[in-house]
């Protein structure tokens, strides 16, 4: 705060050898009522006693700023009497009835659920959708120019040369399973009993089956997966400029015999 | 309650304890109601207007801010709602007037030493005041000088600039005072 007091600013307003405003241009004066908010709660009922001037000449001047004065503050005092009412009887319940039926804040798996439905709801999705998976797969496997193949006048000739292999595979694999799902030949009459392995039960052998048919799944699509990895590394390269020049370490030494 | 209670009760709502949730619904609907008041001027619109609100703070407790920033998060949710539901009045009725004398014969929340100086012609002199006052001078005082937000905080929550609400809350001060000494010399010629 200035070193004016707030009196002194207040005998400054109200001096009659000023004229109405001069008071401001004092700098303590105008420091001190910018910081306190009591002088400017009486500046403020002051101003209103002055316009009530303009209005109300002669004996009614001072009647209508004292008016003002004790009003605004009377008033001020009063307000905060009006922050809190009561709503009424059965208020609380009502809100608790309204407020229980209603569903619980929904998680982020919800939210997820919403979001994507909310997606696949748009017009352009499947635009959308075909354009990210086109260029997933240009960054992926390359080779955009293989695309063209998949016209529709070779498009026969193309699946033939593409898919021919890997479903004659599936179709061996699925002729292998059926071998061994196939009931085993009942053992030759008149050899030893204990001579010959007891057969493994059907069940036990379909499901050596499937775990080998699916291991072999398995690491096919590993394989897919590391292949694509290298080529989008490789890209990646490609991106961010020629790859390292031929090493300058000299070449290591053949391993030292102990001889 | 004191204000650490009220951040207590907050984190449990937004923990979603149900039992927090009826005590913060018992601790602020006064304030709420009272703020619905304002903004709707009639005492069943306000029950009407301070459930919404209520619902409203429910649907988002997850979201609740902590600390010192929930008061004003508060108040600016329920103003929102408030601005809704006078827009949406609007276009189903007219506002209706104020029926003073159902005003005045409001009961009184907290029957202490400071409601009794406060009686129930005060409050009804001073809401039919403030009805008088254009609504962003309302808001103004409603939230600076009725609820005690900062000068700040009140132009956060309406949105315009701290210059704006300290000129504006200065004349609103004495034009409410105006219209409150109208009124009470009317109801003294009366």
């Amino acid at each position: 705060m200035s070193g004016i007091t707030c009196d002194q600013v207040r005998m400054a307003v109200l001096d009659p050898g000023t004229r109405p405003g001069d008071w401001a241009r004092h700098p303590d004066a105008a420091a001190h009522v910018r910081q306190c908010t009591s002088c400017q709660d009486w500046l403020d009922a002051f101003t209103a006693g002055a316009q009530a001037w303009v209005s109300e000449q002669g004996d009614a001047f001072a009647a209508a700023v004292i008016a003002r004065t004790a009003g605004v503050e009377a008033v001020l005092r009063d307000l905060p009497g009006l922050a809190e009412m009561d709503p009424g009887p059965g208020f609380t319940e009502r809100v608790l009835i309204a407020t229980s039926s209603r569903p619980a804040p929904e998680g982020w798996r919800v939210r997820v659920t919403g979001a994507w439905r909310a997606l696949v709801r748009r017009p352009r999705f499947a635009w959308e959708a075909a354009y990210v998976a086109t260029v997933c797969w240009v960054l992926v496997f390359g080779n955009p120019v293989g695309a063209i193949e998949w016209s529709a006048t070779n498009i026969g000739a193309v699946a033939r040369q593409r898919l021919g292999p890997p479903v004659k595979e599936l179709r061996a694999d699925f002729e292998t399973w059926r071998a061994r799902l196939a009931p085993e030949p009942a053992p030759a009459q008149g050899a030893a009993a204990g001579a010959q392995a007891e057969p493994a039960p059907p069940v036990v052998r379909a499901w050596q089956a499937a775990t080998d048919w699916l291991r072999g799944v398995a690491s096919s699509v590993v394989e897919a997966f590391t292949l694509a990895w290298e080529r989008l590394a490789g890209w990646f390269e490609g991106l961010a400029g020629q790859p390292p020049g031929p090493s300058t370490e000299p070449p290591a030494d053949p391993a030292r015999s102990h001889q | 309650m004191e204000a650490s209670n009220l951040a207590t009760l907050v984190e449990r709502c937004r923990a979603g304890d149900a039992i927090a949730w009826e005590a913060f619904v018992r601790h602020v609907q006064g304030r709420m109601f009272a703020l619905a008041y304002s903004y709707a001027g009639d005492r069943e619109d306000a029950r009407d207007l301070a459930q919404e609100i209520f619902v409203r703070l429910y649907e988002a407790r997850s979201q609740w801010p902590a600390g010192d920033e929930f008061l004003p998060w508060l108040f600016r949710v329920a103003r929102n709602r408030s601005v809704d539901f006078l827009r949406r009045r609007s276009v189903r009725r007219p506002a209706s007037t104020v029926d003073e004398t159902a005003i005045a014969e409001l009961p009184d929340p907290a029957p202490g030493a400071e409601a009794q100086a406060i009686d129930a012609d005060r409050r009804s002199l001073l809401h039919a005041a403030l009805r008088g006052l254009s609504a962003i001078n309302r808001e103004i005082v409603v939230l600076r000088d009725v609820h005690g937000l900062s000068i700040q905080q009140v132009a956060s929550i309406l949105g315009v600039p701290l210059g704006t609400v300290k000129s504006r809350a200065s004349r609103a001060r004495v034009e409410l005072t105006e219209r409150v000494l109208a009124l009470s010399r009317g109801q003294g010629e009366a």
